[in-house]
């Protein structure tokens, strides 16, 4: 879902002229432009051409709700700012410019009632892991920024403005340039040590009529300017420059650098096992963002076409190489499959050999392909693997193979489904026995304690174990119903158990519910809602059990 | 000496002390159109002190020949001595070892400015006179500093220049000078500074000057750090930074919050290394270290003032970056473990396990006391905590579930910790990292435990860790975050399943609750398959038809997942069998078809495409059967 493009100044390959045994350096981009001449040149870019090449394409995917990004990077005066805002003049303006025109444009023209957009844009500058507002004169000092699971990353307190064309936008950018060409100043540093986003927050709001539910797509339109690539090391200030390998650092102050790089060298493979907590973390938070996240990115390396800037434009372009292979640091880390991979083999064998054991007379190969061979016959074999080991045996010796075979197989192959259907088979068994003693059974052969008929008179047992307690049911039929040890429809055994026990006289009233009556026998039997309760002081503290092959909690 | 009193000493001392100021102090202040105007007044001060020098010396030269033959001696002395360094033509505190020293200071400032106002040659140039000159004498407390300063400027020079081994070169010989004169004299030596002191001025103090001399040796290790990096012998880098470290500590020289975070990030390169008595050393030498920073102001007075509000901010997010290198360490440390005790299918493995217990008796007291010695981080008065807190945690691989289970315990305090300042409203990212940590320091734990219903227990902590969280998470802004939970919940799942499916098969009958339960573990695991396989599909909901190459593998292997799992559901309904496995087939055949489209893809999922290819061909036959076996049932 990523994108990045390097749009350089008409270098594919860099040489240096002073020093032409250097061997060419070599770079790739998706598109590369040429602006130091004028019009009449057949090479020359317009402004047109590269808002066309990046912008165009860029706003169709925020369109599409996606959030979309353009980085600017090089050395100042290389041209970055004339790429990126360009200048008052027709047909001079920059892709910023271009870009908010367009989108407003689009929206004009809209004619559907139902949908409608919105758009806020902020300004912000990073300058040494701060944080400033460029559009709020009123917020001072840093700004702190955060994520939020929903909203996702935000600075805090940063202020939005919402606009309605392209005149409010551009005043706003003009009113935060100055913001930050005057903090500049006073710090007596250039702006070119600091990074500027400027963000333009779009949102699509659709009204659907028949749930009369507001929904929107909100994308985030970010443009960076990132800090000039030039001398920022002179006076300690870090900017975005990228140091030529070999380079010393002589403060002890970056030794934080040296270690996390010294840590760094291993985990970039797999998830990182390490945890480094040295980082530019505003811009690490900003590349994360945009290079890592849901969005997609465009990179503009703007180059000096001069000699005498080789070592910058080297240095640019090695920056927007880095920055082009930056993928999501986030790797899925997967679990070993060896034991999947194992299970399955496994399975792959027995489906093999049971392919074999059927008598199917044919040879699986290593493709999967079905080869024709005869595999229990003495006659001559075409086209049959040299290896067969089949060819001489006859043919009563074959079936018994064939049969012991098909027994290990049988074994083998006994998955889960075959488990289930022998507890299936048992099951059913066991319903039967008990449907023969008057136990009733659901349907599914389900765990009967939680099912309890409403409508029918029943018995339940219980049990000092409640796990035990209402597992079985013994329903009462229409008419005479006999409870006891012999010759009786619900068979109960125990010590205290009557040979008659008690017998049931349900009969059906005007509800057609059913409702009991009983005759007492030997004992006391109370009854309420239609569910005859023993009590326990009833049989001598026991409970009715019953004889089953198969204990009850079983079932 | 006659000449330090006089009027032509003193003028040179005072342009030497303005030359210094103009170079550190006005040059901050340079406009940017002109940034090295300081720089270049400095240097022509410099250049007329050297001047001045010149003819000072001579002079003095005269004059010491004219009264006494003793300091002009004194070179034939060295030279006629016997044993003397070859080469040497006097010693160096000799009057003509002092002179040579003088004009070496200069060259060696002018060295380095030349060098700041990006002139290297020039400043390489008189560099070499500077060296040239004490190269005449032998090494005394009047000149192993400069010795070792221009050495060191040599080094960066080079450096810059990628000529990395003729810098090591420079800062190889400046390590052994200074080991060699703390061996031989150890003096306090003359500080830079001091060459140009006119008389009733006051010398730096010993303990500056010990400090200063110190601190540019540190400056070498530290060079000689980036220099073995640059030439990609870690090892021995991460050796030097670690002493850089050691003597930031011993010589007082370091702010507490960035010497424990160097500390703790170093702790993650010897983890890397697997060398965990080291990583433990810096992380407990870290912990106690961030406590010098100060004590964490209060929220209450980090309301009344923004200073304290920033410190406490400060102070808290470094005390949970350190417990976040802890928990790695712990993690690593485990981790490292299973890889050496587990076998081919990710078990533990009892018999290596033994192998490995009688190993450990015999070697590892020997080799710790031996390591130890060469790292520790020696400071009187936090020595004592650092060696307490290391106590608290093993560094040796843990062999079994009651020593994972200790080291597990202090990750996991450790989790708490770093969750304190890393919470989930701000900090998103990090807070699920942290989360991710722990739910790995569960799974790895998982493994050591070998009741199946226990180990069954944890990777369901992992669920509940993860699983609330990915249902928050805002796909369009943690898209990748939502994968790796996506993925990471699927595979708990899985792992459930299949520890409920090892305890059943002990079981003679599955019972229905069981298979209940067993079904509901492979779906949830199949429904995050799936999710992390719809997270790839464009807004519209197509599926790509090309993979982009960091989900390539993972969605094959989702999709090889879910096709296993959908085989392995259990029905007693021959008709959702039949569908199940068609669902199986589909999913394998996705994958077979996908690597006929794209060939590329092949060597990501070998193995897996070898088997869904086996599937594909075998699977008809099972479906077939329940066909028939459907048939005949009707």
């Amino acid at each position: 879902r990523q994108q990045r493009r390097t749009s350089a100044a008409s270098l594919q390959c860099i040489i240096n002229s002073k020093q032409p045994k250097e061997a060419p350096k070599n770079f790739t981009f998706d598109y590369s432009y040429w602006s130091h001449s004028s019009e009449e040149d057949p090479s020359f870019a317009s402004q047109r051409k590269v808002y066309q090449d990046i912008g165009e394409e860029m706003l169709l995917h925020a369109f599409e709700g996606y959030n979309v990004c353009i980085f600017a990077y090089g050395q100042t005066g290389a041209g970055k700012s004339y790429t990126m805002m360009g200048k008052q003049d027709p047909g001079q303006q920059g892709i910023i410019p271009q870009m908010c025109e367009d989108l407003f444009r689009q929206t004009a023209e809209n004619t559907d009632p139902d949908l409608s957009f919105s758009v806020e844009v902020s300004y912000m500058e990073i300058y040494c892991e701060r944080v400033r507002d460029l559009l709020n004169p009123k917020s001072r000092g840093a700004l702190r920024v955060r994520e939020h699971p929903i909203m996702g990353p935000y600075v805090e307190d940063l202020s939005k403005m919402a606009v309605t064309n392209y005149s409010d936008i551009a005043d706003l950018m003009d009113t935060g340039n100055k913001a930050r060409t005057v903090a500049a100043t006073n710090m007596n540093e250039t702006s070119s040590r600091s990074h500027a986003v400027f963000t333009i927050l779009f949102t699509q709001r659709r009204h659907d009529n028949m749930t009369s539910l507001d929904t929107e797509k909100v994308s985030k339109i970010s443009l960076v300017d990132l800090a000039g690539s030039e001398r920022a090391d002179s006076s300690g200030a870090k900017g975005m420059r990228l140091k030529e390998g070999a380079n010393i650092n002589k403060s002890l102050t970056t030794l934080g650098k040296v270690i996390s790089a010294l840590a760094d060298m291993h985990g970039s493979k797999k998830r990182r096992s390490d945890f480094i907590p040295y980082r530019d973390s505003v811009l690490t938070w900003l590349l994360r963002e945009n290079l890592g996240g849901n969005s997609r990115t465009a990179m503009i390396a703007a180059l000096s076409p001069a000699d005498i800037n080789y070592e910058e434009t080297l240095s640019t372009l090695r920056y927007a190489d880095r920055a082009k292979q930056i993928k999501c640091n986030a790797v899925i880390n997967e679990d070993p499959n060896a034991r999947l991979v194992r299970e399955l083999k496994e399975e792959v064998n027995r489906l093999k050999e049971l392919l074999l054991s059927q008598g199917l007379s044919n040879l699986i190969t290593a493709s999967g392909k079905y080869t024709h061979t005869h595999s229990t016959s003495d006659a001559p074999m075409e086209g049959v693997a040299p290896t067969s080991p089949t060819t001489h045996i006859s043919k009563e010796e074959a079936a018994e193979r064939l049969k012991e075979t098909e027994k290990i197989i049988a074994e083998l192959n006994e998955t889960w489904e075959e488990k289930l259907r022998k507890t299936e088979s048992i099951r059913q068994d066991r319903e039967a026995l008990l449907a023969e003693m008057g136990v009733s059974v659901k349907e599914d052969g389900g765990t009967v304690g939680v099912f309890s008929p409403k409508r029918t008179p029943h018995l339940v047992n219980l049990n000092e174990d409640p796990l035990m307690s209402e597992c079985l049911i013994y329903y009462i039929k229409d008419g005479v119903t006999r409870v006891g040890q012999e010759d009786v429809d619900i068979r109960l055994t125990g010590q205290f158990i009557k040979e008659l026990h008690c017998v049931f006289c349900s009969e059906v009233n005007e509800n057609n519910e059913g409702e009991s009556d009983h005759t007492k026998v030997t004992h006391c039997i109370t009854y309420r809602n239609a569910t005859v309760m023993l009590p326990e002081n009833t049989v001598g503290e026991h409970n009715p059990q019953c004889h089953l092959p198969l204990p009850a909690k079983t079932l | 000496m006659a000449a330090h009193q006089s009027t032509e000493w003193r003028t040179v001392c005072e342009k030497f002390r303005l030359a210094q100021e103009l170079s550190e102090i006005e040059s901050r202040k340079d406009p940017e159109n002109n940034p090295f105007r300081s720089k270049y007044k400095a240097r022509d001060l410099l250049k007329e002190i050297h001047c001045s020098l010149v003819k000072i010396h001579i002079e003095e030269e005269e004059e010491g020949e004219d009264d006494n033959e003793a300091d002009g001696g004194s070179m034939q002395i060295a030279e006629g001595e016997p044993g003397n360094e070859c080469g040497k033509t006097c010693t160096g505190d000799s009057p003509a070892g002092l002179r040579a020293a003088r004009l070496a200071v200069l060259q060696y400032y002018l060295g380095v400015n030349h060098i700041e106002t990006e002139e290297l040659s020039a400043g390489e140039q008189h560099l070499m006179n500077c060296m040239k000159l004490i190269d005449k004498c032998t090494t005394t407390r009047e000149n192993v500093s400069l010795f070792i300063q221009a050495r060191n400027q040599l080094g960066i020079l080079w450096a810059g220049r990628d000529e990395i081994e003729k810098a090591q070169g420079f800062l190889e010989i400046a390590e052994s000078m200074y080991l060699l004169y703390m061996k031989e004299d150890g003096q306090p030596p003359l500080d830079l500074q001091d060459y140009f002191v006119s008389e009733g001025e006051e010398l730096s103090q010993q303990e500056k000057i010990r400090s200063r001399f110190e601190m540019a040796y540190t400056h070498t290790l530290y060079y000689l750090a980036q220099v073995y990096k640059n030439l990609e012998q870690y090892e021995r880098a991460g050796q030097y930074c670690h002493s850089t470290l050691q003597r930031q500590l011993e010589y007082k020289q370091f702010v507490p919050l960035e010497w424990a975070i160097n500390a703790a990030t170093l702790s993650q390169y010897y983890i890397t290394k697997t060398r965990y008595m080291e990583a433990r050393h810096c992380l407990a030498a870290a912990s106690v270290i961030a406590t010098l920073a100060g004590e964490i102001p209060s929220e209450a007075a980090a309301k009344e003032s923004d200073a304290e509000c920033e410190k406490r901010e400060e102070l808290l997010q470094k005390r949970s970056e350190i417990a976040r290198c802890w928990i790695k360490y712990c993690l690593n440390l485990m981790q490292d473990a299973k890889k050496l005790l587990e076998d081919n299918i990710g078990e533990l493995d009892l018999d290596r396990q033994e192998e490995l217990k009688r190993a450990r008796q015999n070697e590892e007291e020997e080799k710790e006391k031996g390591r130890k010695s060469a790292i520790l981080f020696g400071s009187s008065d936090t020595f004592d905590s650092i060696c307490s807190l290391e106590e608290k945690i093993s560094s040796m691989l843990p062999l079994d579930f009651e020593e994972a289970r200790s080291i597990f315990l202090v990750g996991q305090s450790y989790v708490a910790q770093a969750k304190e300042y890393f919470a989930m409203d701000g900090h998103v990212t990090d807070h699920i990292e942290i989360l991710q940590d722990h739910s790995a320091l569960f799974k790895v734990l998982a493994f050591f435990e070998q009741d199946l219903e226990r180990r069954c227990k944890m990777h369901k902590r992992r669920v509940d860790l993860l699983e609330p969280i990915c249902k928050d998470l805002n796909a369009q802004y943690y898209l990748l975050i939502c994968r790796q939970l996506q993925f990471e919940l699927a595979e708990s799942y899985y792992e459930m399943m299949d520890l409920k499916l090892a305890v059943a098969d002990k079981q003679d009958q599955p019972d229905v609750h069981t298979i209940k339960k067993f079904n509901n573990l492979c779906s949830s695991s199949m429904k995050y398959y799936q999710m992390f396989l719809d997270s790839i599909r464009s807004p519209e909901g197509k599926f790509p038809e090309k993979l982009e190459d960091e989900v390539l593998r993972p969605a094959l292997v989702a999709k090889f997942r879910v096709a296993r799992l959908q085989s392995k559901l259990i029905s007693n309904n021959l008709a959702t069998q039949l569908e199940n496995l068609n669902h199986s087939l589909e999913s394998y055949s996705f994958i077979v078809q996908y690597c006929e489209e794209n060939p590329e893809a092949k060597k990501a999922v070998e193995t897996e495409l070898e088997l869904s290819n086996e599937m594909v061909s075998l699977l008809p036959l099972k479906i077939n059967r329940i066909r028939s076996n459907m048939a005949s049932c009707n």
